[in-house]
């Protein structure tokens, strides 16, 4: 008996529990022997059938979803040197970086569990090909790709090919102050920056992004740039200041961007690190049973990965871990719009 | 070497009445079991096992099915054991079963293996669940060479396997921790499928008119089941299978 029944979430309910009633009563009718069993066991089959789809348990919410969120940190290289960020001052060499056909098959194989890719880095567009590579692989699964970039390697033609793939592009900006651009993000890129948005914005219209981290050095511009965004119709998301190598601070009085108490990442999150490794969380270091790497795509196939007993462990451990990240757009079940 | 594992958790005189014919049929056994331990999950009832060669190990709290078989696994690798084999305390042995299981595994490569597992009683239930095969394994599709998973209550690994891999302690019935190991252990083993290892289950149903009511509460059993199931899973490819069911046991093809 197949245990889920709708395995994508937009597959046509009626037919598909039609079918799935008769690909199980059919075989099981050619085995009852004597024909006065046969409306009996035919009951019987329909009852054990109904207890399955319909009983109602905890497994229900996950019956037709898309559970899974594969992250992929694409690069730590960046173009530009972010304070609020650590990432771009460890940059991984050649060798230590993936070929993108490891993370396609990755894709390919988990692509029936996923409801969304992300792309992170490091800044992704360093690697546009690649991008558009998933980007097209995504789309031939039906799986919304989500890419976070600081908007400097914006092109035209890459706009013209994402947009045709109908994906969503996130730009990260701090701050609309060009006076204080340059501090945040350690090179003179702010026109070039805004350029990019305004040209996005014409090629991928909703679909375009904006986010911004909320730290005591930029919690005084999240205003102006929550206008500057109402001004262009774009969707605009915060996130409180995590460290991750960065210099920046917590904000001291700004209340909390969601009310998410529960550590999803453990369930949801498949990461993917440059060099194949995989996590489950980008915060794992800080946990001390789960810093090592659960495994690596390039030497395991991702599903023998996540089989092993370790993983089963590291999701144990982090449900009940309780940092600050918690509330992280990578750790709830939806992103929250200004 | 091969040791049995049976957890019990004992509620009424049905359940002693269970494990003791199920005592009498390991004891008639072609081959013998190296040892056979009886892994009490702090049952309510107080009750004494007269069997030779039997370890009753009452353990102080109730800990669930897996956790009991779990330290049986502990016990009998510490004995160098080289096949530990489980069974529940509901079932009757076939006199041949631990030959069979013994052999299928010292003759082949699979590093686990499941037998075949009849209903003990006559009601309409039980021939339901025989041609249901509700408590056999299910074949992994489409070359039917190899189980997809094998419930435990007829249930057979080699030593090396039970080194890696253990039953997940957070299932707290006799329903998915099967499952979820046999999908742990896939990554890597493989298992088989021995139909001449032949045992008994008894569900309980007293009789058609009377049984409906455990019949629905098994099978919601199981559903509720999944929903740890999926927990220990972060990816859970469930698949279309077949349960094996009592017909297979007579293909000439297995």
């Amino acid at each position: 008996m197949s245990l889920i029944y709708r395995r994508r979430a937009n597959q046509p309910s009626f037919t598909h529990v039609i079918n799935d009633y008769f690909g199980e009563i059919k075989p099981f009718s050619k085995r009852i022997g004597k024909w006065y069993f046969y409306i009996p066991l035919i009951i019987m089959k329909t009852i054990e059938w109904s207890i399955y789809r319909w009983y109602k348990t905890p497994i229900r919410r996950f019956y037709g979803v898309k559970g899974n969120e594969l992250i992929y940190m694409i690069t730590k290289r960046c173009n530009e040197k972010c304070p609020k960020c650590g990432i771009w001052k460890t940059p991984e060499p050649d060798n230590e970086h993936i070929d993108i056909s490891i993370f396609l098959n990755c894709l390919k194989m988990l692509n029936e569990n996923l409801y969304q890719v992300t792309i992170t880095g490091g800044e992704p567009l360093l690697l546009a090909e690649d991008v558009l590579k998933i980007a097209e692989e995504s789309r031939k699964h039906e799986i919304l790709l989500l890419t976070f970039t600081n908007g400097v390697l914006i092109t035209e033609d890459f706009l013209k090919r994402y947009a045709a793939l109908n994906h969503k592009l996130v730009i990260s900006i701090d701050t609309i102050d060009e006076s204080k651009w340059t501090d945040f993000r350690g090179k003179a890129t702010f026109e070039k920056v805004m350029e990019n948005i305004k040209l996005s914005k014409q090629y991928l219209g909703r679909n375009l992004q904006i986010q911004s981290v909320i730290a005591s050095e930029s919690e005084k511009e999240i205003d102006s740039i929550q206008s500057f965004c109402k001004d262009l119709v774009v969707l605009h998301t915060t996130q409180r200041y995590l460290d991750f190598g960065g210099v920046w601070n917590n904000p001291i009085n700004t209340p909390k961007t969601t009310s998410n108490d529960v550590a999803c990442a453990a369930r949801k999150n498949i990461i993917i690190y440059p060099n194949g490794d995989v996590v489950k969380c980008f915060d794992h270091r800080r946990i001390l049973r789960a810093k090592e790497p659960l495994g690596n795509i390039e030497k395991e196939d991702i599903i023998q990965i996540l089989c092993k007993k370790r993983a089963t462990e590291v999701s144990k451990i982090m449900k009940t871990c309780n940092f600050p990240c918690k509330e992280m757009a990578c750790n709830v079940p939806e992103i929250i719009y200004n | 070497m091969s040791f049995l594992i049976i957890p019990c958790y004992i509620k009424t005189k049905w359940d002693i009445d269970c494990i003791t014919r199920l005592l009498e049929s390991v004891q008639n056994q072609t081959l013998k079991f190296e040892k056979v331990l009886v892994i009490d999950d702090f049952s309510p009832f107080e009750y004494q096992l007269n069997f030779f060669n039997i370890e009753h190990i009452r353990l102080s709290e109730n800990g669930g099915p897996a956790k009991a078989r779990n330290i049986g696994i502990d016990k009998a690798l510490s004995e160098n054991a080289k096949h530990i084999f489980f069974i529940d305390h509901d079932c009757i042995l076939d006199l041949q079963w631990n030959e069979q299981m013994t052999n299928f595994l010292e003759s082949t490569e699979f590093a686990a293996v499941g037998g075949m597992t009849f209903s003990y009683g006559k009601t309409l239930y039980d021939y339901y669940h025989d041609i249901n095969g509700t408590l056999n394994g299910k074949w992994l599709l489409p070359d039917k060479k190899e189980l997809w998973y094998m419930p435990s209550l007829n249930f057979g690994i080699k030593a090396f396997v039970a080194e890696e891999f253990v039953f997940d302690e957070r299932f707290p019935t006799a329903a998915g921790e099967d499952v979820d190991l046999c999908l742990r252990m896939r990554s890597k083993y493989k298992i088989g499928f021995c139909p001449k290892a032949k045992l008994w289950h008894d569900f309980g149903y007293k009789s058609t008119l009377t049984g409906f009511k455990r019949f629905v509460n098994l099978f919601k059993k199981y559903k509720s089941s999944s929903a740890t199931l999926y927990d220990g899973h972060t990816v859970l490819l469930w698949d279309n299978s077949e349960s094996i069911y009592s017909g297979n046991a007579y293909e000439f093809n297995i």
